[in-house]
């Protein structure tokens, strides 16, 4: 009977410590999704924004301005 | 229209011995001023003319007396009001793209109706501001960002200038990912505070990934502690 109680209690520890885990990548997946660092992998998304700007196509936004 | 019995109320007609009022000005945008000052101005200044004769009871003759007071207000001479100059504080070093195909989501309404704010936090860093059809054809150009607009696109001008896009250079806030309006709002104040702190930084990048991305052991650490707020993690 001790010895199920043990084995019960070392089971249910590893599924929180798992659920834990799971809930912490979860959180980093989504911040990860929210902020999305730029790299060269969005090197084209970035340079046709940048080519958008210098071509005149893409104004700083004013008052009643839209491109 | 019958004519009231001396000494029975307030007397509209200024009476015989009293001057009469002056006639005031006609009120322009200049010599208009807060009420709160022309009060003041009304306590400070004594009156000027004598008092009316003291034949009248005692009410009266405050009435009379507030009648009869001319105030001379000073001639104030007031400055036209400047129109609002705002001169950036040096080069920008953020450029920020807005990009919104027009998804019927909370997340875009939660822009719309916060964008002036964010646009007066950020005055020093030019906007641009992609109309629905440009998004619509930029987003459909690359459809990874599909689903996730609005975005907010953010240049890092420093980066950029050294290594171009090969490299880090900027991040985005995929905002449309975002399922409620609490949750797009922290998300868009946190964005908007990390850049307005972050002007300076010399690790752009590595400031993202600890305090934007809770990234390693002690962001780990952060979201146990429920440092990161829960809705945006959610």
């Amino acid at each position: 009977m001790d010895r199920f109680g043990e084995v019960l209690s070392v089971v249910l520890g590893a599924l929180a410590l798992a659920y834990l885990i799971y809930e912490i990548d979860r959180r980093k997946r989504k911040l990860s999704d929210l902020f999305h660092v730029l790299g060269s992998e969005e090197a084209d998304i970035s340079a046709e924004l940048v080519g958008m700007v210098e071509s005149g196509e893409l104004q700083p936004y004013t008052r009643g301005a839209r491109a | 229209m019958p004519k009231t019995a001396p000494g029975s109320g307030p007397s509209r007609r200024p009476r015989a011995g009293v001057p009469r009022k002056p006639v005031v000005p006609p009120k322009t945008e200049d010599s208009v001023g807060p009420p709160d000052t022309r009060d003041e101005v009304t306590a400070a200044v004594p009156p000027l003319v004598e008092e009316p004769p003291k034949t009248e009871s005692a009410s009266q003759e405050a009435t009379l007396i507030e009648e009869g007071t001319v105030i001379e207000l000073p001639a104030r001479v007031r400055k036209a009001s400047r129109p609002r100059k705002y001169k950036p504080s040096g080069t920008p070093r953020f450029r920020i793209f807005i990009i919104d195909s027009g998804w019927n989501s909370v997340a875009r309404r939660v822009l719309r109706h916060n964008f002036a704010l964010i646009r007066r936090l950020h005055r020093d860093d030019p906007i641009y501001l992609l109309s629905r059809k440009k998004s619509t054809e930029f987003i459909r150009r690359h459809r990874s960002l599909i689903g996730r607009d609005p975005i907010i696109a953010v240049h890092d001008s420093a980066a950029m200038g050294w290594r171009g896009t090969a490299g880090f250079h900027g991040f985005h806030l995929h905002l449309g990912i975002q399922r409620t309006p609490r949750q797009a709002l922290l998300a868009l104040q946190t964005f908007a505070r990390f850049l307005a702190t972050h002007r300076l930084s010399a690790n752009l990048e590595a400031d993202i990934r600890t305090e934007l991305r809770r990234e390693g052991v002690q962001g780990a650490v952060e979201i146990l502690l429920h440092k990161v707020p829960r809705v945006i993690g959610a």
